[in-house]
């Protein structure tokens, strides 16, 4: 397998079994993605039956998994890839992995909004919750592009998307103590949203562990536990 | 033969002539042959290196200037040359040509080869998709627009219709995907931008749901006044009457209300039904037992199954559906007829049948009678009740269930109404419900 060159991008030419394997890796991702928008939804729009189906979907999300790993594995034991298509095989591994656990951070968010769904909705209607719960989407979303197009620029675009996740993860949940305080009537939903807004910070992080995976497979460098900025640097030095 | 030929002959006939007249004169005809023929040879070997040279370098010098045979092939190497430069720069107009109308049409086109990657997208597709120019070249299709239902559509290749999905961005998109097949194995696929019909369609759905909403509260009320007036013992007995026919007609209000509501909900739901295993054979006896507990129906109800298999879905829907069925079935059946109910399983999927002996569906109504409000004869429904909703109703949910409706029927003898379920609906061992 060649580096055709050292740009963001890399063009190549996987043989068939590994393309199949990123195809399957990235439906996961898309129902993965469906199953988030609709969990937010459910929250948003007090509706139950949503909520329940995505709950009942992490099912399918989780045989995904099994099912890849299956693949993954006979890839390794028959073809014994080395270099490039290995990063690819050892991260698609991981990849499907954060997949499963963003499904299952999914699957709590569902069973929330269908409990809440039957309680009166607050003041703000969860707009603080919903814009999070979007950007959590988009970085999601964008990964996973940054995966299908092997696109290592972009992938480390989205891991700094990280922070702001997680900063405005921070002022909901102060918000949500702040509820609490005032009013003690308030504390179970203040909880319950406590528990979204975290699910959600979560996945924003399994997110960035994607994209640390598409990073690994371009340029062969592991950059998980790196800062975000050392991470730049290592790969603007390799003459991207 | 020409004239290039002529000369070559003439001249290697002249030159072994010459020779051989030497070597007459001189002596050691053989030496002079053998030199003729070398020098011969060493003439063609130089004119054959000189030909590969250029042949090796044809964009950057000039061909050789050479005679004789060599000229003859030299030149029509040339021509050839011309002619294929000739074809190109044609076949890149003709290329341009259709790409400039591409890129003009309104709708996203995007070019795919056999396995569904990106060879080509028009400005419209990359405005529509968030597609990369360069980069995006070469990728599946499916790698990048993920959505479940683009995925299923394009496994199970109905290509004759479109599929709608959302697309990733703020402002909710919905994009208009249909793929067309062309050539060998190459496909196009159309991109259009629905989201003001998609919104459109909502609000005209969430003011349908608004209303029968609030016209339910008010109806409430007025049922609840006439429920107790019926039973006020010191009613004057003219009112009975009158008071019966007003609660008949509210009722057949809040029954239209209901419906409506319903059909909205399975309207807004989506496009598939859910996965849980429905017992079928229960729900058609449950079915088949309100139908017996009527006030009015047919004297004959049977119950069929032929399978102990189920289907696939969302339960309520389904019992819906059915329920539609056979209330007009007993709607619009006399009092001495009968009415069959049947599930069975075969190559084709599942089905439920429900046949009567009634009065029978002209055909020129057939092909509307799923038509909201649709009525065969206003009259007559009017009086038996029903909202005009009940096949409306049918259809939408099987078709979340990837079902068909299939409706047979003579006027005056009786009809069959048939739920065609595509065997991946169809559960053969029947699974205990998940929880």
């Amino acid at each position: 397998m060649e580096t055709a060159d050292l740009s963001h991008h890399i063009s190549r030419r996987f043989n068939e079994d590994l393309e199949s394997v990123r195809a399957r890796v990235l439906a996961m991702g898309g129902f993965v993605e469906d199953q988030l928008q609709k969990a937010v939804t459910a929250l948003v729009e007090a509706n139950s039956v949503l909520g329940q189906e995505v709950v009942v979907g992490d099912r399918k999300v989780n045989d995904m998994e099994v099912a890849i790993d299956e693949e993954c594995s006979r890839i390794l034991a028959t073809r014994s890839p080395a270099a490039g298509d290995l990063r690819v095989i050892v991260a698609i591994i991981k990849t499907i992995t954060d997949l499963e656990r963003i499904g299952d951070e999914a699957d709590k968010i569902g069973a929330i909004a269908a409990r809440l769904a039957g309680m009166e909705r607050p003041a703000d209607k969860y707009r603080e919750v919903k814009h999070l719960g979007r950007q959590v989407e988009q970085m999601l979303h964008d990964a996973l592009d940054a995966f299908a197009r092997m696109d290592a620029k972009a992938a480390l675009r989205v891991a700094r998307e990280d922070r702001t996740v997680d900063e405005e993860y921070d002022a909901i949940q102060r918000q949500c103590i702040t509820f609490m305080m005032e009013d003690p009537r308030q504390i179970r939903r203040a909880l319950d949203v406590m528990w979204v807004v975290r699910a959600l910070e979560r996945i924003g992080d399994h997110a960035k562990n994607l994209c640390e995976y598409v990073i690994y497979m371009v340029h062969g460098k592991d950059v998980r536990h790196t800062h975000i900025d050392d991470i730049e640097r290592e790969i603007s030095a390799r003459g991207s | 033969m020409n004239s290039a030929w002529f000369y070559v002959i003439a001249r290697v006939a002249l030159t072994l002539g010459l020779a051989a007249l030497g070597g007459w004169i001189f002596g050691g005809i053989g030496w002079w042959l053998a030199a003729v023929g070398g020098g011969y040879l060493a003439y063609h070997l130089i004119n054959l290196y000189r030909l590969n040279r250029w042949l090796r370098n044809r964009a950057l010098v000039e061909p050789p200037n050479v005679g004789g045979i060599w000229g003859e092939v030299i030149a029509q190497i040339v021509r050839l040359d011309r002619r294929k430069r000739f074809h190109k720069r044609r076949f890149i107009r003709v290329f341009r040509e259709l790409r400039r109308s591409a890129a003009a049409m309104p709708d996203g086109v995007i070019m795919l080869t056999a396995a569904r990657e990106i060879q080509w997208f028009n400005r419209t597709a990359r405005r529509l998709l968030e597609l990369k120019p360069k980069l995006d070249i070469g990728l599946r299709i499916d790698n990048l627009i993920r959505v479940p239902e683009f995925l299923r559509y394009l496994e199970e290749g109905k290509f004759e219709s479109s599929v709608v999905v959302p697309v990733h961005a703020e402002g909710g998109t919905m994009l208009s995907l249909q793929i067309v097949p062309y050539g060998e194995g190459g496909q196009f696929l159309f991109a259009r931008d629905v989201t003001r019909q998609a919104q459109v369609e909502a609000m005209r759905r969430d003011f349908v749901a608004n209303a029968s909403h609030e016209l339910r509260t008010p109806l409430t009320v007025i049922m609840g006044y006439l429920d107790t007036l019926a039973e006020d013992p010191g009613l004057d007995d003219a009112w009975q009457a009158p008071l019966a026919e007003m609660r008949r007609q509210a009722e057949r209000m809040n029954s239209i209300l209901g419906d409506l509501l319903e059909l909205s909900r399975l309207e807004a739901a989506g496009s598939t039904a859910g996965d849980e295993p429905v017992d079928v054979g229960g729900l058609l006896s449950l079915l088949r037992k309100e139908a017996l507990a009527a006030a009015a129906r047919p004297r004959e109800i049977v119950l069929k199954l032929e399978s102990d298999a189920q289907l696939r879905g969302t339960a309520s829907e389904l019992e819906s559906a059915f329920a539609n069925l056979i209330q007009n079935a007993v709607r619009y059946t006399p009092d001495n007829g009968r009415i069959e109910i049947r599930w069975w399983i075969d190559a084709a999927g599942g089905h439920v049948a429900v046949s009567d002996n009634g009065i029978g569906i002209a055909p020129e109504h057939l092909p509307r009678i799923t038509e909201r409000f649709y009525r065969v004869d206003p009259g007559r429904s009017r009086a038996t009740g029903g909202s005009g909703l009940g096949l409306s109703i049918v259809r939408h949910a099987l078709q979340r269930h990837g079902a068909e409706l299939q409706i047979v029927s003579e006027e005056g003898k009786g009809s069959t109404f048939t739920c065609q379920f595509p065997p991946e609906r169809v559960l053969a061992k029947p699974q205990r419900a998940a929880g």
